[in-house]
C-alpha cells in the first residue's frame, strides 16, 4: 500500500513538474529553441521534391545542396539535376544574421552568365512547389508574438502548440500554428493561415532523423489546402559536418559543379 | 556529304550507348543504396539535349511560313576532379532544305586549384545586359533569323584556350582565338536580310570578306570579375576583329550626267579595340545593372564626297543602364541603351545617339507549369519595335508547349524595316 503511495506522489509530482516546465516556456522559447536548436556546421542533401496536382500528375525536381554555416553567414549552393530543361541551372543564397537581406545569385546554363538576384521576395514560390522561398528559411522568431495553445500528442510525439502572429500586418500570413516535439525541439506540423484568417496551407513532417546528433526533418508533405496541390520534399544522401569549403561558394562553382 | 555526316553522328551516338559510355540516370538511381555521392553524379558521362518542332506563320499577305523546322541538340558531358569535356551537336532539319548539322560546342577542360583552361570550340558570354551586346564581343552571332531565336542559338562558338584564374572573390580570364568567325547573316533571299537602298544596282565582290587563318588576325580578351555581397562587376578588353564586315562602296559616276552609273562594293573586316565593365547590385527590392565599353577603330558608312569607299573610322561608345524588380508576383526587368557616335558628322549614315530600350514582365501560374511573357524592344529614334508576348505550358516535366507571336511596329530602323514579318508560331520542345 505504502509502495502505491510513493507511485503515485512520484506520478503526481511528475506531472507536476512537467506542467511547470511547460509553464515556465514561452511560446517564444518553444519556437526560438526550434530555431536555434543544435544544427550541423556544414551539410550535404540530395533533395527531390515531388509535386502533386490535384488531379494527381507528379512532377518531380531533384536538387543537390551544399550548405556552411559560420554562424556569421550560412551559405548555401544548389545545383539543379531534374527535369532535364533545368539541369545545370545553379543558385546560391547568402543569408546573413543580422538585418541584411539575403544575397542571391543565380546561374542559368542557357544564358552561360551567373544572375544576381533579389532576396526580397520571400514569398515568391520555390520551384514551382507550396513552399515559399520565406517557408525554407528560418524566420527570426522575433517577427511574430508567439503564444502557447496547448499541449497534446501528435503521431505519438508530446508536442507544444504554438500560435505565431506576424507583427508586420503585411506579412503573407496572418497567423500560423507549429506543432513543436518537447525535448526534441523539432517542428512537427504547421498551419498556415492567409491574410484574410483562411486556412491557406498545412506542412506535415513525415519522417525525421537524429543524424549524428542532429534533427533533421527528411520527408516533409506541404498542402495547398485550397488548391489542393501538394509537394513532398525528400532529404536523401545527408552528410553532417563533411567538407564544404568555402571555395564552393562561387560563381566558378555555380558554372561548373562540384566534382 | 551532309548525309554522310548525319549517318556517322548517328553511328556515334549508337556506338556510344552501347559501349555504355553514357549514364543512364535510371541506371544512377535504380537501386536505393546505390545512389551515387553527390559529388560523384557527374563521374560519368552525361548525354542530354531536346527534341523541339518549331513553325512560324506570318500573319501578312499570304500566310506563308517563316519557318518550319525540326531540331535535334545532344550534349555529351563529363567531368571529373581534374578534367572534362563537352560535345554540343544540333541538327536541323527543314522541309525543304538540306539537314544542317552543326557543332555548337566542343571543348576540354582542365581544373587546377585556383585555375581552369578550357581549349576548343566554346561559347563565351560577358556583360550584365539581357537581349543587347555591349561588352559582350567574344562570341559573334548567328543572326540568319535576326534576333529571334533562343540565345543559346544565337551565339557562334568561337574556337580558342580561356583559361580563368582565381582568388577569393576575385577571376582574371584570359582568352585567345586563334581563329577568326564573324556575324553569320541572313541568306540572300530570307526575310530577315536587312533592307539595303542603293541608287543602282550594286556589284558585291566578296573575295575581301574573310580573314585569313594566321598568328597574327587571331583575337585576344582579358576580363578581371568580382563578385562580393555589396557588387559584381567585371572589366573587359579586348584586341578583336568587327564581327559584321564593313561595305566599302565605290562609285563610278558619268562626268557629263554627274549620275551614279556603277557601284562595287567590298565587304571587308577590320580590327576593332574595346574596353569597358558592367556592374549588378541590389537596393531593396531593385537589382541595378550596368554596362558600358568604348570601341575604337569601327568604321561608319558615309556619304561624304571626299571619301572614296564611303566609310571613315570613328570611334564610339555604347552603354546601358537596368534595373529589375518584382510587383504583385510580376517580374520586371527594363534597360535603356545608348550608343553615341563620338567625333560625328551629319554626312555619317548613322546618327550620333542611337537610344533603345527594352521592357520585360513575366508571370508565372499554376506552380510554373504556366508563363505568361512579354518582351519588347523599342527604338525610340525610329519610333519602331519588336514585341514578343510568350505563354509557355509544361505539359510535363520537360515538356514545353510555347505559343507565341513577334509583332513589328514602325517603318523604319532595326525593327521598322521588318514590318512585314509579323508572325506567330509554336515551340514544342521535350528535354531529355
Amino acid at each position: 500500500m505504502k509502495i502505491l503511495k510513493y507511485i503515485a506522489v512520484l506520478f503526481i509530482a511528475a506531472v507536476i513538474t512537467q506542467t511547470a516546465m511547460a509553464n515556465s516556456l514561452t511560446g517564444y522559447q518553444i519556437i526560438e529553441k526550434a530555431v536555434n536548436r543544435p544544427a550541423p556546421k556544414t551539410q550535404k542533401a540530395t533533395l527531390t521534391m515531388t509535386l502533386v496536382s490535384s488531379s494527381g500528375s507528379k512532377r518531380v525536381r531533384e536538387i543537390d545542396q551544399f550548405t556552411n554555416d559560420d554562424s556569421k553567414v550560412e551559405k548555401k549552393i544548389m545545383f539543379f539535376q531534374k527535369p532535364a530543361d533545368v539541369r545545370g541551372t545553379s543558385f546560391m543564397n547568402f543569408s546573413y544574421s543580422g538585418d541584411k537581406a539575403d544575397d542571391q545569385w543565380i546561374y542559368l546554363p542557357a544564358l552561360k552568365k551567373v544572375k544576381r538576384i533579389s532576396s526580397d521576395s520571400k514569398g515568391d514560390y520555390f520551384m514551382g512547389s507550396d513552399f515559399t522561398y520565406d517557408d525554407l528559411g528560418d524566420r527570426n522568431p522575433k517577427d511574430d508574438n508567439h503564444e502557447i495553445l496547448r499541449e497534446e500528442t501528435l503521431n505519438g510525439e508530446e508536442c507544444y502548440v504554438v500560435s505565431s502572429t506576424p507583427k508586420d500586418k503585411d506579412y503573407m500570413y496572418s497567423k500560423t500554428i507549429t506543432w513543436v516535439i518537447k525535448n526534441k525541439w523539432i517542428g512537427l506540423k504547421k498551419i498556415f493561415y492567409d491574410e484574410n484568417g483562411d486556412l491557406l496551407k498545412t506542412l506535415n513532417v513525415i519522417d525525421y532523423k537524429n543524424i549524428d546528433g542532429y534533427w533533421i526533418q527528411t520527408i516533409v508533405k506541404m498542402i495547398n489546402e485550397k488548391t489542393k496541390h501538394e509537394t513532398i520534399m525528400n532529404l536523401s544522401n545527408i552528410k553532417v559536418n563533411d567538407s564544404v569549403p568555402n571555395s564552393y561558394f562561387s560563381e566558378r562553382i555555380m558554372k561548373r559543379g562540384i566534382k | 556529304m551532309k548525309l554522310k555526316n548525319f549517318i556517322m553522328a548517328v553511328i556515334f551516338f549508337m556506338t556510344a550507348n552501347y559501349t555504355g559510355l553514357f549514364a543512364q540516370e535510371d541506371e544512377m538511381n535504380s537501386e536505393p543504396g546505390s545512389e551515387p555521392e553527390i559529388e560523384e553524379r557527374v563521374e560519368k558521362a552525361l548525354l542530354s539535349g531536346y527534341i523541339r518542332n518549331y513553325m512560324g506563320v506570318l500573319t501578312n499577305g499570304d500566310n506563308n511560313y517563316a519557318i518550319i523546322q525540326n531540331t535535334f541538340d545532344t550534349k555529351i558531358e563529363k567531368q571529373t576532379k581534374n578534367v572534362g569535356f563537352k560535345a554540343n551537336s544540333v541538327l536541323y532539319h527543314y522541309p525543304e532544305k538540306d539537314i544542317e548539322l552543326t557543332l555548337r560546342e566542343a571543348y576540354v577542360d582542365m581544373y587546377f586549384k585556383n585555375m581552369d583552361i578550357r581549349i576548343g570550340k566554346q561559347q563565351i558570354i560577358w556583360g550584365k545586359a539581357d537581349g543587347v551586346f555591349i561588352t559582350d564581343i567574344v562570341s559573334p552571332k548567328d543572326m540568319r533569323e535576326f534576333l529571334l531565336p533562343d540565345f543559346e542559338e544565337i551565339r557562334i562558338g568561337v574556337t580558342g584556350v580561356k583559361s580563368d584564374l582565381y582568388w577569393e572573390d576575385h577571376t582574371l580570364q584570359f582568352i585567345w582565338l586563334p581563329v577568326f568567325s564573324g556575324t553569320r547573316p541572313p541568306e540572300i533571299n530570307s526575310i530577315w536580310r536587312p533592307e539595303a537602298s542603293f541608287p543602282v544596282m550594286p556589284v558585291f565582290h566578296e573575295d575581301n570578306e574573310k580573314v585569313e587563318n594566321s598568328l597574327k588576325n587571331s583575337e585576344a580578351f582579358a576580363k578581371y570579375s568580382l563578385m562580393t555581397s555589396q557588387i559584381d562587376f567585371e572589366l573587359m578588353g579586348g584586341y578583336t576583329w568587327d564581327d559584321d564586315p564593313v561595305m566599302h562602296v565605290y562609285k563610278t559616276i558619268n562626268p557629263v550626267t554627274k549620275q551614279i552609273t556603277a557601284l562595287d562594293v567590298y565587304p571587308e573586316y577590320h580590327r576593332l579595340a574595346a574596353a569597358g565593365g558592367s556592374f549588378t547590385f541590389t537596393l531593396g527590392p531593385f537589382v541595378l545593372r550596368g554596362e558600358g565599353a568604348y570601341y575604337s577603330g569601327k568604321y561608319f558608312n558615309s556619304t561624304a564626297s571626299e571619301l572614296k569607299d564611303s566609310v571613315i573610322e570613328k570611334n564610339y561608345v555604347n552603354y546601358m543602364t537596368g534595373v529589375d524588380f518584382t510587383i504583385w508576383d510580376i517580374k520586371n526587368s527594363t534597360q535603356f541603351i545608348q550608343k553615341i557616335i563620338l567625333d560625328h558628322t551629319s554626312d555619317l549614315n548613322d546618327d550620333k545617339f542611337q537610344n533603345l530600350a527594352t521592357y520585360l514582365i513575366s508571370r508565372d501560374f499554376l506552380n510554373e507549369t504556366l508563363n505568361i511573357q512579354f518582351f519588347v524592344y523599342y527604338d525610340i529614334d525610329n519610333k519602331s519595335s519588336l514585341m514578343r508576348p510568350k505563354i509557355t505550358y509544361k505539359y510535363a516535366d520537360g515538356f514545353d508547349i510555347l505559343l507565341a507571336a513577334n509583332i513589328f511596329t514602325g517603318s523604319q530602323g532595326k525593327f521598322g524595316q521588318y514590318n512585314d514579318n509579323d508572325m506567330v508560331y509554336s515551340k514544342i520542345s521535350y528535354h531529355f
